[in-house]
């Protein structure tokens, strides 16, 4: 494994491991918790681990060779077509009252971890195109 | 667009691996130069064309 991706693996697992801890913990502070502002400073501390994992792959994006910088920019450009596309077509499929309406903030929390989902797909499929080209 | 780069590499007894290690670039980099499936930006091609001593044309030719 080359250096880059070594140093992205050192910087993606804490920062997931400390998203997991402060889901915990920010989970149980607000069964108690009162007033707005607390808890939405509370409800935050999870964020902030995902914006260092936001960060690392940006790191190893950017650092990262050509070819394997190409393949990423490919995926990352497919997935945010396909996440897009499916949210666009569950909105219509809302709009037209043909599936159960869901809670706003059920929807909004998985648009993050459904583009990473594409990405990873669409990455194993750039891959597969340029190794079978 | 063509190249000799497996030629080169094979002469100098190098691994694919080798020659990414010399260029800075994966061992799958070096894979998909050498079989065409990617064709190298002009600093990357620069720095094989050195590495090997030739000029970037007389690695690399027009293709498909």
């Amino acid at each position: 494994m080359r250096a880059v991706h070594k140093r992205y693996l050192r910087e993606f697992f804490p920062a997931m491991g400390a998203y997991v801890a402060l889901l915990f913990l920010s989970v149980w502070w607000l069964k108690t918790l009162e007033g707005t502002t607390a808890r939405a400073v509370v409800t935050l501390l999870p964020v902030l681990p995902i914006a260092f994992v936001i960060r690392a792959m940006v790191r190893v994006i950017r650092d990262q060779d050509e070819f394997e910088r190409r393949i990423d920019l490919e995926a990352i450009a497919i997935a945010g077509g396909l996440a897009g596309f499916g949210f666009f077509t569950y909105g219509m499929l809302l709009n037209a009252h043909v599936v159960p309406t869901p809670q706003a903030e059920a929807v909004a929390i998985w648009v993050l971890p459904v583009l990473m989902g594409c990405f990873g797909a669409s990455k194993c499929a750039v891959r597969l195109y340029y190794r079978s080209r | 667009m063509n190249n000799r780069v497996r030629e080169l590499r094979t002469a100098l007894g190098w691994s694919q691996a080798d020659l990414g290690e010399k260029l800075d670039v994966s061992r799958q980099t070096v894979n998909a130069i050498e079989t065409g499936k990617y064709d190298p930006s002009l600093p990357l091609a620069f720095k094989i064309a050195a590495l090997f001593a030739l000029s970037i044309e007389s690695i690399f030719t027009p293709g498909e």
